[in-house]
């Protein structure tokens, strides 16, 4: 198995290689370091497309060659140049063929430092990927001895949540990271103007927040039946008025990752996201990955039969 | 009934089951010392909130009458319950059935006047251990008064005139006056109410900390009217503000058919089911008023209102105020009854009270400041209103703010931008006031007043969405097809008796509970909470038709049975000892 990373031809790459290269690190896998660059056109009579394919060629391969030098920690790395008609079937394509675990992907330069911001490339990948989508917040960095030390895992409280909190508990293990199923509480600010107190959308969360208690508690005992369960495993709840607070509420280190689960109203076996999961996305201080369901399900039956 | 009649023949268990024995003669010592000595008033504002809260649980529990926590489940457990520890058993009680029935009426009645400690309403909102809880006072005074006048204006004063007119000819202006006045001396018991409870809330909740489980159910009985049945009248009056509009720019109308109440000649009033519909998806999906949305909200009433006083002028005609007061006092109040609709919201004020900078001072002023400025504006509006046309003219005026304009101006421009302004305002209020309702039924839920179906919050959009679906099936029926004036007086009638209750309430407690720390105190005492009380009444008995007293009394009494029969079972006071 292995890891796909969209090399982005600006400073973004290294956040998406660091990215690369720690998840690797941790999963014991390669990496495949792709670089997209449109087909070549039917010849025409000027031949000059040829002359512009062979300085896109160029550009790529002076990509990669940086590419190489940004990579560290002795990750086995692949260097590839895909012709596709844009870069997300590009990266699509070549996970396919090399039946990759993993898209890797950076931010987009338009967000904040130190956040997720889904760029165009994310953006479509994020609708339609097959495999997860590993995304770096804005300005990523990991030194070459990092590893990640814990794994969280959006928690909903529906049906597939727990399988997806199965399947992340799996590849937690495998990584040797503790695992953290989290639930978000968001509610804004009670109007005053309804008189009913400042307290009617506390009251709201704490009885949402008895319900989702009970799903974590049930999810937590599908992960501790696991023949080789992650240690340790917690679960947390974060409040707020809006999806930051309620996301820095929980506190997160600096070497973790954020596991969250496609739509369930998008198709099975690719990702979609969400208005609520990309809300969390766009709010995480530590590198996401989303989780198409198809994957959840199949990375759940592969962490029951682990040893 | 006194406190004799509450604490039955036995002595009383005011100390949970696990209470120590020092716990409970400390508890009695306070019993047997009412004039409160040995427990002196600490200034609130230098205690913390978790000592704060503790003080005022003994505070209350101290003063007030007893309290049994068991529920009415059988006569063989209701023989128990008074008794301070299941050791001593009631054998004197089960064998003479007179001492049974006796017992029985001691034990429903203390059920009926539990009350909620503070403590177990911080633990619900979360806030006793979460640390989110304690808000940070940050309302001043012009804030709070822009949330009285939010909550306010936009209710009723886009539709009141056409059925309040009728009633008292130009001299509606007097009716706002009383029905102003009114409003402000209850909001200003609410206030007390409000502040002397440290949680902040609906007056179920400080009528269920303060007054016990079944006053708070019979004020719940008047917040169904004053939130529930409001909504359903304002969103009757955004379907002829609606029809207006379709009037004005595309020169079609709804049919009569589908934009009126059975009885106002149509089959059902499908725009105001329709609003009801919008505002329940946008409450299932989590919408909510932002201070900031309040501020343009207020900013959009006001300039609309004041659009309209200020081309409305201009068709002054003095001579229609010639007959000023064609029916006399009596119209006088009845119209006060009727437009006491367009004073709800004013209590919002009070409500705040725990994120008010300088409660004791901000309070109050901006109470009397938003009344000022919303009776300001009310009183130009119908002055306005009675000088362009004569009053005859006003019964069944749909959309009476446009009408009138289009009137003075002779084109129908002026009446579209007030038909767009009151379009916006009326959809805002009606929003919020079904979101009021939902949370206090979500409340009275979670205290197991109502099925625990109403506390159920959907886990996706974390929002009560089974309560909110059936909050707004009722509203849109009764928009549909109840007129609008009926609604206008059920609410009214609903608001008065819950301002009715707080007004006695507060009296009440000042005897109980003299020394309970209160974050303020109603200025000008008894004379205030007094004058409120008569206000309610007068306006009450001679304001409003029999019909709309008789159905309401109906209405109270349905929920009393619903409380007897199925709240003081399901109480979870009385399943949690």
């Amino acid at each position: 198995m292995t890891l796909v990373v969209g090399l982005p031809r600006d400073e973004r790459a290294t956040a998406a290689l660091h990215l690369g290269g720690l998840l690797a690190r941790a999963l014991d896998e390669d990496l495949v370091v792709v670089t997209v660059v449109p087909p070549a056109w039917p010849p025409g009579v000027g031949r000059i497309d040829a002359e512009y394919q062979e300085y896109l060629d160029q550009e790529a391969a002076e990509a990669l060659d940086a590419a190489r030098e940004a990579l560290h920690g002795g990750v086995a790395a692949d260097y590839v140049v895909s012709r596709a008609r844009s870069a997300a079937a590009g990266l699509v394509e070549i996970a396919q063929e090399r039946a990759a675990a993993m898209i890797v992907l950076g931010s987009s330069t338009a967000g904040v430092l130190g956040r997720v911001a889904f760029g165009s490339v994310a953006e479509r990948l994020l609708h339609t990927a097959p495999v997860p989508v590993a995304m770096a917040p804005r300005g990523f960095r990991a030194a070459a001895d990092t590893v990640v030390e814990q794994v969280t895992v959006a928690f909903g409280g529906a049906a597939h949540d727990t399988e997806l909190a199965v399947a992340v508990a799996g590849v937690a293990a495998r990584a040797g990271a503790a695992l953290r199923i989290a639930s978000f509480g968001v509610r804004p600010r009670t109007p005053l103007t309804a008189g009913v107190g400042s307290h009617a959308e506390d009251g709201i969360v704490e009885e949402w927040a008895h319900d989702v208690e009970r799903a974590q508690q049930a999810a937590l005992a599908a992960v501790a039946e696991l023949p080789a369960p992650p240690a340790p495993v917690s679960a947390t709840i974060g409040r707020g008025r809006d999806w930051a607070s309620a996301l820095e509420s929980i506190g997160w280190g600096d070497t973790g990752v954020l596991a969250v689960g496609s739509s369930s109203e998008g198709p099975l076996e690719r990702v979609f996201v969400g208005s609520r999961s990309s809300r969390i996305v766009r709010h995480s201080p530590v590198p996401v990955i989303v989780v198409p369901r198809g994957s959840a399900a199949a990375l759940a039956a592969q962490a029951a039969e682990d040893r | 009934m006194g406190a004799g009649t509450l604490a039955g023949p036995a002595p009383v268990n005011r100390a949970p089951a696990g209470a120590s024995v020092a716990e409970r003669l400390r508890n009695f010592g306070h019993l047997s010392r009412p004039d409160g000595a040995g427990h002196g008033t600490r200034p609130r504002e230098r205690m913390t909130r978790a000592a704060d809260l503790q003080g005022y649980d003994a505070e209350l529990t101290a003063r007030l009458p007893p309290v049994c926590n068991r529920p009415v489940t059988d006569r063989h457990r209701l023989g128990k319950c008074p008794i301070g520890g299941s050791s001593r058993s009631t054998a004197s009680g089960e064998s003479d059935p007179t001492g049974e029935r006796k017992y029985f009426v001691a034990t429903v009645l203390q059920q009926a006047f539990r009350r909620k400690s503070v403590a177990a309403m911080t633990s619900q909102t979360g806030d006793g251990e979460k640390g989110s809880g304690e808000l940070a006072r940050s309302i001043g005074l012009f804030e709070l008064t822009m949330i009285g006048v939010g909550a306010t204006i936009g209710t009723g004063i886009f539709t009141i005139l056409s059925t309040a007119v009728p009633l008292a000819g130009p001299a509606v202006i007097l009716s706002f006056v009383l029905a102003g006045v009114v409003a402000g001396l209850t909001a200003l018991c609410y206030a007390e109410l409000a502040g002397a409870v440290p949680v902040s809330g609906s007056s179920y909740s400080y009528a269920y900390a303060t007054l016990g489980e079944v006053v708070a159910m019979g004020v719940a009985a008047c917040l169904l009217l004053e939130y529930g049945v409001a909504a359903a009248g304002t969103s009757v009056g955004w379907s002829q503000y609606l029809n207006a509009l379709l009037g004005n720019v595309f020169g079609v109308q709804i049919p009569e058919i589908l934009a009126q109440s059975p009885e106002g000649g149509g089959i059902i009033n499908l725009p105001a089911v329709i609003l009801v519909g919008l505002c329940c998806l946008l409450l299932i999906r989590g919408a909510s008023e932002s201070t900031k949305a309040n501020a343009v909200m207020v900013v959009i009433k006001l300039l609309v209102l004041v659009f309209f006083i200020a081309v409305g002028i201009t068709g002054w005609q003095t001579n229609n105020f010639a007959d000023f007061a064609p029916m006399g006092f009596a119209g006088i109040t009845l119209a006060a009854g009727n437009v006491f609709f367009s004073f709800i919201g004013l209590d919002a004020v009070s409500t705040a009270g725990e994120e008010v900078k300088n409660p004791r001072r901000t309070m109050p002023l901006a109470i009397v400041l938003a009344l000022v400025i919303v009776m300001a504006v009310y009183i130009a509006v119908a002055a306005v209103g009675v000088a362009a046309q004569p009053w005859q003219k006003f019964e069944g005026q749909e959309a009476g703010l446009s009408a009138i304009l289009a009137e003075v101006v002779g084109s129908s421009w002026p009446g579209t931008l007030i038909a767009i302004g009151a379009i916006i305002s009326i959809f805002s209020v009606t929003l919020i006031t079904i979101y009021g309702q939902t949370r206090i039924l979500f409340a009275m839920g979670r205290d197991g007043m109502v099925p625990p179906v109403f506390a159920k919050v959907n886990p996706r959009t974390q929002t009560p969405i089974t309560n909110t679906i059936i909050v707004c099936v009722v509203i849109a029926l009764l928009a549909g097809f109840i007129p609008i004036e009926f609604l206008y007086e059920m609410t009214s009638v609903g608001t008065l008796v819950a301002f009715l209750v707080v007004s006695v309430g507060v009296i009440i407690l000042r005897r109980t509970a003299p020394d309970l720390p209160r974050g303020f105190k109603v200025p000008g005492y008894p004379v205030v909470p007094i004058l409120s009380i008569l206000g309610c009444i007068y306006i009450i008995v001679v304001g409003l038709r029999p019909i709309t007293i008789i159905v309401f009394a109906i209405w109270v009494v349905v929920v009393l049975i619903w409380y007897f029969t199925y709240g003081i079972r399901h109480s979870r006071l009385g399943t949690r000892a």
